[in-house]
């Protein structure tokens, strides 16, 4: 039984992209994509010059695929961090590291434009996690509401930051910032996607290998110690990585709440807790979740949404049923 | 086997020392049982010998080499800590729980492998737990969780295990079950067993040896029958208690 839902969810990004592929403005069948898609990898039959193919290989696929790799990003780094603060209810978004990123972002566009937009958003995300940590630890051990409400504070401290930009810039790169703050892929291209590979090769990937020992971390502090983990060292590279794909799913599309904090929670629900299947399947879900946010964002209306939005109107509802089920039990100590 | 030397702690930025030059050993295959009444600095000396806190003077040696300057990792081989019970955030089956015992063995950047996975089933095997494999930790009761963290350091295969009152929590029939498997797992895996308990008459009838300590000093070091005496229990407790012979078995009882 578990066997084929940790199958059909490794599986599912494949099938929500392909069913993402035909949906649109312009109408394509299922079976067009399909081989479109063949014409373009093992050229068996020649399709000539359409018009679906230059719309399925260089609009849609490029945002189909920009979207599942943010999507696994900002789902792997929220079950990261889940793991290494023992807290189910925290998220990059929640912790401040895509406010910061987004500083970091903002001040390149509107200032340093000879800067690497990732690098700045990087230093500006790690920052404030760190502050958002160091502030709630108290003592030993980071108990889970102020973790939560540091986060808070960090992210509000960041986004002030992120309006002063926006005021001292220019009205015509304003724009550009406004818009892509609001978190969307309508700019995806195949250049941004070879940017986003960037996160799964040194944030994901290294999460992947490293992922049974969320198990150990998250059993405690002095536990994990007990248990033989250098866990200061351990954090410290998750807390790296997690940042670093945050990071570069930001500089690529905005800010994107609540995926983080959602698909770890309704994998868990489904596989169960053990990071070793939890964290690739959380990889898998969150590419779907965000493909299949995209295309509602794009196909609802005849505008393209923010995705933003979508996620945010999923999320805050999702965020208030896990405090109302978990009652006292989800906050902790 | 066990040797702790003049181990002196204090917290940092106090001058008052916690413990002040505790020494004792403790042998293979046996239970050594360190007796105190609360504060006495018994989880402080348990910090210490496990090393998540740093004594500032002294020495502690399993099989004769020094802990002081090891790694988590090379520590973790050589002592295995059994906490109290407790819940984790997430819930993991027992067996998960039981195979993080094997942390200091997988590398950073791997997972455990087949022979992590064997040692974990023979673990289970050896605390007799094995039809909870699959339930998770947290709907399991205190005194099944404490056979699972006992499990878990079985796994560890550490020559010396800690238990920090492995009974605090459980009912009468678990506290008896649990020190009667310590028991048993140090005697036919020959492993250094060192716990703590609060009450004296468990200590005694299960330990092979009894170590009375009290504000930061060793009191009294032996056997339980030899050392816990109506005297050392008013020294240490401040409590006048009677001390009986029932069937060989040494029982003290306050007097009301």
């Amino acid at each position: 039984m578990k066997g084929i839902k940790v199958l059909i969810i490794l599986i599912s990004p494949l099938i929500v992209g392909w069913i993402s592929l035909f949906l649109g403005a312009y109408g394509i069948t299922p079976w067009m994509v399909l081989k479109i898609l063949l014409n373009e990898t093992l050229h068996i039959f020649d399709l000539g010059d359409i018009p679906e193919k230059v719309i399925v290989i260089d609009i849609r696929l490029p945002r189909v695929i920009l979207a599942g790799i943010v999507g696994a990003c900002l789902s792997g780094a929220g079950v990261t961090l889940q793991g290494i603060f023992r807290n189910p209810l925290v998220d990059p978004f929640i912790l401040g590291i895509s406010a910061g990123a987004a500083f970091g972002c903002a001040i390149t566009i509107g200032f340093l434009s000879s800067v690497p937009i990732q690098f700045m958003a990087f230093i500006f995300g790690i920052t404030a996690v760190v502050i958002a940590y160091t502030v709630a630890r108290a003592q030993g051990e980071v108990s889970r509401l102020p973790l939560i409400l540091s986060g808070v504070i960090v992210s509000a401290f960041f986004t002030a930051l992120v309006s002063i930009v926006k005021f001292l810039v220019d009205p015509h790169k304003l724009q550009s910032i406004v818009y892509w703050l609001m978190g969307s892929f309508s700019l995806a291209d195949w250049k941004a996607v070879k940017i986003s590979l960037l996160g799964v090769i040194f944030g994901l990937l290294p999460i992947f290998l490293m992922r049974w020992r969320l198990n150990v971390i998250s059993m405690g502090e002095e536990e994990t110690k007990a248990l033989g983990v250098n866990v200061s060292r351990d954090r410290l590279l998750f807390i790296g990585f997690s940042t670093l794909a945050v990071a570069i799913a930001t500089s690529l599309c905005g800010i994107i709440g609540w995926v983080g904090l959602m698909v770890p929670h309704l994998v868990r629900m489904l596989t169960g807790p053990d990071h070793k299947t939890l964290v690739p399947l959380s990889f898998a879900a969150g590419a779907s979740f965000m493909i299949l946010a995209d295309t509602l964002s794009r196909t609802l209306t005849s505008f393209d949404i923010p995705v933003g939005i979508i996620t945010a109107l999923t999320g805050a509802p999702f965020f208030i049923y896990l405090m109302k089920r978990g009652g006292k039990e989800a906050w902790g100590k | 086997m066990l040797e702790v030397k003049e181990v002196y702690f204090k917290h940092k930025r106090q001058t008052v020392d916690v413990l002040k030059g505790i020494s004792f050993v403790a042998e293979k295959g046996l239970l050594t049982t360190i007796l105190g009444p609360n504060g006495s600095g018994k989880s402080t000396l348990f910090k210490c010998i496990s090393g998540l806190w740093r004594y500032y003077k002294g020495e502690v040696k399993v099989d004769g080499v020094s802990i002081d300057k090891l790694s988590f990792k090379k520590r973790a081989r050589l002592f295995s800590v059994v906490p109290q019970e407790h819940e984790p955030p997430f819930p993991y089956s027992v067996f998960d729980v039981v195979l993080m015992g094997r942390a200091s063995y997988v590398g950073i950047f791997s997972s455990p492998g087949k022979r992590d996975y064997e040692k974990s089933e023979e673990a289970l095997n050896t605390v007799g737990i094995d039809h909870l494999r699959n339930i998770p930790y947290t709907k399991i009761s205190g005194g099944e969780r404490q056979l699972v963290l006992i499990a878990r350091a079985i796994a560890q295969e550490a020559p010396v295990m800690l238990l920090d009152e492995p009974t605090s929590h459980l009912d009468f029939k678990n506290q008896i079950n649990i020190l009667k498997k310590i028991k048993e797992i140090a005697k036919t895996r020959e492993i250094t067993v060192v716990m703590t308990l609060h009450d004296p008459n468990l200590a005694g009838l299960f330990s092979d040896k009894v170590i009375v300590i009290n504000s930061g000093n060793k009191i009294a070091e032996g056997k339980a029958e030899e050392i816990i005496t109506e005297d050392l229990i008013k020294r240490v407790y401040d409590i006048d208690v009677k001390k009986a012979d029932i069937d060989g078995k040494n029982i003290i009882y306050p007097v009301l």
